[in-house]
């Protein structure tokens, strides 16, 4: 009878605590994970962390002051082999749309901006149709 | 704040009383370093999301030596100094500034010289309990190979970015914004000191005069911790550069951006400009207003 007791503990235990673990996103290992795709040439700036907190946040956002003459490369990295969802946009200082990855009917993974207009952008990340709601990116540059 | 003052009023009645110069002058340190700092109004992720926009230094030793520019140590901080900052608020500001010119000696693949500058990095990384989070032997034998250059400048940023994200973590913004603050005022410096010259060099120009956008994100990060005296005095030193850089005019012309796929990347093709109005009689005031406030960081 104890052991019944003790199995069923344990077994209510997993119910209540299994959807926390698959929940749990590691934002930062899958940044980490991305460096290596940084094209060759480009030199590593920042790594971001993107937690839809499972879909109770449908926004990220960081910002950067890019600067003209210089080229930037963002590549976003979801622990499989498409974005899972996550878009990421451009907007400049007067938050005007410069671009999205969500383009040409598809989800783009990395996106190259060679700057003309120095000021602070905003990078956003943002999901469509995400299962995870979960992922990383990373910005670097070059001359 | 109170506390604050009391330890203050204690520091420099103790170093009123003119006995021993060196270990007084490190008494008032301490104190200075036990100000108590008042918590910013605004929180620590909102702290956090400015700190994040400031671009790395690294970004402007590429430019110089893309710009033909050659190697000179001699406008760098000694590394030598290294063991005269002996409180918190002077060696977060020279962790930065060391932290360029080791950016700098690597993107020059000065093997030598960035020896020189792990090492002072790692000491002002210690006295600020931080050092764990640089990986120095690693770094020490990257840095004797220049084809290691790509992986040493990886594991320098992500170590400089780690200690970024630990001190706010910490609550521990003040210091660091110092570190950023160093950092780009040592960018600043060298990058002036190219110019001289080189005063035909109109990127390096501009360069100079975009440095208006990141002032102005500075000196609202140093103005939340104005409390603590060190940093208000700096912003008031930073006031008299931001004054020069008013004269400064940045003209953005906004144009709707196209875009190309190349080998599966999105290429954006930017339509709209800047261009940054600056003359060399500008760059003079930025330069000498820059020098005296280094100067008086790395003394």
């Amino acid at each position: 009878m104890k052991k019944i007791i003790l199995t069923i503990s344990f077994l209510s235990l997993l119910v209540f605590v299994a959807p926390e673990v698959s929940a749990q996103c590691d934002a930062d290992e899958h940044a980490e994970a991305c460096i290596p795709n940084l094209k060759e040439g480009f030199n590593f700036v920042k790594s971001y962390e993107i937690d839809g907190e499972d879909g109770d946040r449908n926004k990220v956002e960081y910002s950067y002051v890019f600067a003209k003459g210089t080229q930037y490369m963002l590549n976003l990295c979801s622990g499989s082999d498409d974005t899972d969802g996550i878009v990421v946009s451009l907007y400049n200082s007067s938050r005007k749309l410069v671009s999205t990855s969500d383009a040409n009917g598809k989800l783009y993974s990395a996106i190259a901006y060679p700057c003309n207009a120095t000021g602070i952008y905003y990078i956003s990340f943002t999901f469509k149709g995400s299962s995870k709601y979960c992922g990383g990116a990373v910005l670097g540059f070059k001359r | 704040m109170k506390k604050g003052t009391l330890i203050l009023m204690a520091a420099v009645l103790l170093y009123s009383c003119n006995s021993e110069q060196g270990s007084e002058e490190q008494a008032i340190q301490d104190s200075l370093d036990n100000v108590t700092v008042e918590a910013p109004a605004i929180s620590e992720e909102v702290i956090s999301d400015i700190v994040q926009q400031i671009p790395s230094p690294l970004e402007i030793s590429v430019l110089i030596k893309e710009s033909g520019s050659d190697y000179d140590k001699s406008i760098l901080n000694d590394d030598d100094n290294a063991s005269k900052y002996n409180s918190n608020y002077s060696r977060a500001l020279n962790l930065g500034i060391y932290g360029t010119d080791l950016g700098y000696t690597n993107i020059y693949e000065q093997n030598q010289d960035a020896v020189g500058y792990i090492g002072a990095v790692r000491d002002l990384a210690d006295g600020l309990n931080i050092g764990q989070f640089f990986d120095f032997s690693t770094i020490r034998k990257l840095a004797t190979n220049s084809s290691n250059l790509d992986s040493l400048l990886l594991i320098t940023t992500k170590n400089f970015n780690k200690i970024n994200a630990y001190l706010q973590d910490q609550k521990r913004s003040d210091q660091s914004i110092l570190v950023l603050t160093g950092g780009w005022i040592e960018a600043l410096h060298v990058t002036c000191k190219v110019y001289e010259k080189n005063t035909s060099n109109k990127t390096l120009r501009e360069k100079i005069g975009e440095q208006k956008i990141i002032l102005e994100q500075i000196q609202l990060l140093l103005s939340l911790f104005e409390s603590d005296p060190n940093i208000k005095e700096l912003g008031g030193d930073l006031k008299e550069l931001q004054t020069a850089f008013d004269k400064i005019e940045i003209v953005n012309t906004y144009a709707e951006s196209t875009f190309k796929e190349v080998d599966g990347v999105l290429v954006i093709e930017d339509n709209s400009t800047s261009t940054v109005n600056i003359t060399d009689e500008n760059v003079s005031e930025i330069t000498r207003i820059t020098e005296s406030i280094r100067t008086k960081i790395i003394n």
